[in-house]
């Protein structure tokens, strides 16, 4: 199954330990530049063949601070990409600065030296950022949230498959219609008053076990999962979204958070009938504990009580 | 309504707000007749609990008439006399069906929050943060109370306030604390903190028939009324004994069977312990200040357990994980599952044997919060329990 998949790409055999060797190696000659930086810069401004001065001492010693916190960020996670890709923004600068530095330059051999061993690093640096880079993105998680909920399978699944009371549990839903495997969405998203619409087509459905949609004409899919609790009645809820190939992260980012509320809401629907308000959470900013003015409750959709209660079966 | 908000760090003050509402088909409104300030409030007002907002109702021990309820309670209506358990609870899902309605997995509408603190979600709690939930407390003229048709229990007329008010969270939290130390007669039991909620382990531990009770506190109105009311049969203060050797001797070297921490993040203590945990806190490097607990592992007999009672928020450093597990000690806590314990207590108390009433110390107007607040604080006038109405 699928699903199984996701959870043993921690298994795969490319993940080898030794594939971050360069990133290490990186991250130790950026505290040992850093440290000789801080401690001898008049010293390397002779070695790269430009005359020292307080200012460019100065400027070393900060470029050394920016050297050992990039060594301290690669080793502390040296297979993330972000602090590779921070020290080839930071090779960027130093090289600039050296162009800078050859209108006071003693030694232009030397300074054509020093320009040259940075941009040696600047490649190694490229490469180790775009291998990090390569494998976070490698395994291409589908967006992926997943709940317990206390009823049995068969009617979390049947609640789900009824696709036209979605809207009761995702609010930016405005309506649902079904047309046999074609169903049509309209959602009003960020609270806002603009409508956007789509249809899916259902790719699988077995009653109690998967539900799957793929948004015609776009890279969007779904696909839930039901199962039954290990030692109890209660269903477990998996829930993929693959919004495209590729990175697409800020999509991902979005369709997590979504997705997330989205299931805890049908969780509480289920199980307690209603989606639970607190005094802070009546309003989208920030509030206090305590009452709203009746006129801003009013204004929420989610004040249930307004509406005819969820029937429920304890 | 007026409320008493929390308006930063040892500031409360009782402010005009609007008066609460129906928002969900499960609510109730309900007057609250007497509310009470808990120890845990201090760590509210004392700005070691994360994510508090200016304004926030305080107030999570309350009681009071229902005045209204929602389209879906029918277990209740206007005019009913009811206890609100302090954690909200839905009863639908799996933690509530088992009894653990602590860890309610719907009651807390802002769970990313104790996520990110606490790995899961905690319950929702009536005034204890936006960990939370964030919702309005008790400490005001009306509260809204969700989830109505489960948590509020009908009290009888014929028991005072007084008698019924500490079911809300207090005398059932006591009551756990006892019942996690496995209690049979025959057990020596050690309880840290001699305020209200150590008042209610010991008192539980006596009902559970333990044969010996030490009560540890520094305030001696507090060891007395332990000893006098609570039921505690020997009593330690830990400004003038040292604290293990007394228990060591009292126990023929062996230690406590069990101990009982009722004292929480903000524990008080001498010397360099206290010294550093006191300033890791206020540095921010650690959230709790664990003297208490720390003592009670070093003091337990081997493969005893240690309950925890006292709140904690977060993190806490020099742990003696190396003493739990070397000498098999178990340790229990929780925050209380009231719901559970709310009917059978009551029925003790109907039966007279106990009567909660025994920890009031002082009544006061809602308006006078923010002076209960300071008195509760200082310990001043031998404050025990303030009790609140409107």
């Amino acid at each position: 199954m699928k699903s199984l998949d996701t959870f043993r790409s921690g298994l795969r055999s490319d993940d080898a330990p030794s594939s971050d060797a360069l990133a290490r190696g990186l991250g130790w000659f950026s505290l040992a530049r850093g440290a000789a930086e801080v401690a001898i810069p008049r010293l390397l401004a002779r070695g790269i063949g430009i005359e020292p001065s307080p200012v460019t001492s100065l400027v070393t010693r900060l470029m050394g601070a920016r050297e050992l916190a990039a060594g301290v960020a690669v080793l502390l996670n040296p297979r993330s990409p972000l602090p590779l890709w921070a020290r080839v923004a930071g090779d960027a600068f130093d090289l600039a600065l050296l162009g800078l530095a050859s209108t006071r330059r003693t030694s232009g051999l030397r300074l054509a030296g020093a320009i040259a061993a940075v941009g040696g690093v600047t490649a190694l640096d490229i490469v180790a950022s775009i291998k990090a880079q390569r494998k976070a993105v490698h395994p291409n998680r589908p967006v992926m949230f997943s709940v317990t909920i206390n009823k049995p399978t068969n009617e979390v699944y049947a609640r789900f498959r009824d696709f036209a009371r979605l809207p009761e549990v995702m609010d930016y839903l405005e309506r649902v219609t079904v047309d046999g495997k074609r169903s049509h969405w309209v959602a009003k998203p960020f609270g806002g008053t603009r409508t956007v619409a789509w249809d899916a087509e259902l790719t699988e459905d077995i009653p109690g076990r998967v539900i799957a949609w793929q948004v015609v004409d776009s890279l969007i899919s779904g696909r839930v999962t039901f199962a039954t609790a290990p030692g109890s009645e209660a269903t477990e809820v998996r829930v993929e979204i693959e919004v495209g190939k590729g990175h697409a992260g800020i999509a991902k980012w979005f369709a997590k958070s979504q997705v997330k509320g989205d299931l805890r809401r049908f969780k509480q629907v289920l199980e307690t009938g209603e989606v639970l308000l607190s005094d802070a959470t009546v309003t989208r900013k920030p509030h206090p504990a305590q009452p709203s003015e009746p006129e801003v409750i009013a204004k929420n959709p989610h004040v249930t009580n307004n509406r005819s209660p969820v029937e429920v079966q304890p | 309504m007026r409320a008493t908000c929390w308006m930063g760090k040892q500031k409360v003050s009782v402010e005009r707000v609007p008066d609460p509402q129906i928002l969900n088909a499960r609510d109730a409104i309900v007057r609250v007749t007497a509310t009470t300030i808990c120890g845990s409030d201090l760590h509210l007002y004392n700005g070691y609990m994360p994510t508090m907002q200016k304004g926030d109702i305080l107030g999570h021990e309350f009681m009071g008439e229902v005045v209204e309820v929602g389209k879906g309670v029918k277990n209740l209506e206007p005019g009913d006399r009811v206890v609100v358990p302090f954690c909200i609870a839905c009863g639908n899902c799996e933690q509530c069906t088992l009894g653990n309605t602590s860890a309610c997995e719907n009651s807390n509408p802002t769970p990313w929050l104790p996520e990110k603190l606490m790995g899961h979600a905690t319950c929702g709690a009536f005034g204890y943060s936006h960990l939370t939930g964030g919702f309005a407390g008790g400490q005001a003229e009306y509260v809204r109370v969700p989830y109505a048709d489960f948590g509020p229990m009908k009290v009888p007329k014929a028991l005072t306030d007084e008698q019924v008010l500490f079911l809300s969270d207090i005398f059932p939290t006591g009551y756990m604390g006892a019942e996690l130390c496995d209690l049979t007669p025959k057990k020596v039991v050690a309880v840290w903190g001699a305020g209200p909620v150590g008042q209610f382990a010991i008192a539980s531990a006596k009902l559970l028939g333990a044969e010996r009770i030490i009560a540890i506190d520094r305030f001696p109105y507090r060891l007395k009324l332990a000893a006098e009311k609570a039921g505690a049969t020997d009593v330690i203060n830990y400004e003038e004994q040292p604290v293990q050797e007394v228990l060591r001797d009292l126990t023929a070297g062996r230690g406590p069977d069990a101990c009982i921490d009722a004292v929480g993040l903000e524990a008080h203590g001498h010397g360099l312990q206290y010294a550093h945990d006191s300033t890791k806190q206020k540095l921010k490097l650690q959230m709790d200040r664990p003297l208490a607990v720390r003592e009670a592992i070093m003091a337990v007999r081997s493969a005893g357990i240690v309950s925890i009672l006292g709140v904690y928020a977060g993190f806490v450093d020099k742990f003696p994980l190396g003493t739990v597990m070397n000498r098999g000690i178990t340790i229990r806590t929780g925050q209380c599952s009231v719901h559970r314990y709310m009917k059978p207590l009551l029925e003790r108390i109907e039966q007279g044997e106990i009567d909660p009433s025994f920890v009031v110390s002082h009544q006061l107007n809602l308006d006078d919060a923010a002076h209960g607040y300071d008195m509760f604080m200082h310990k001043q006038d031998d404050v025990m329990k303030i009790v609140m109405r409107a």
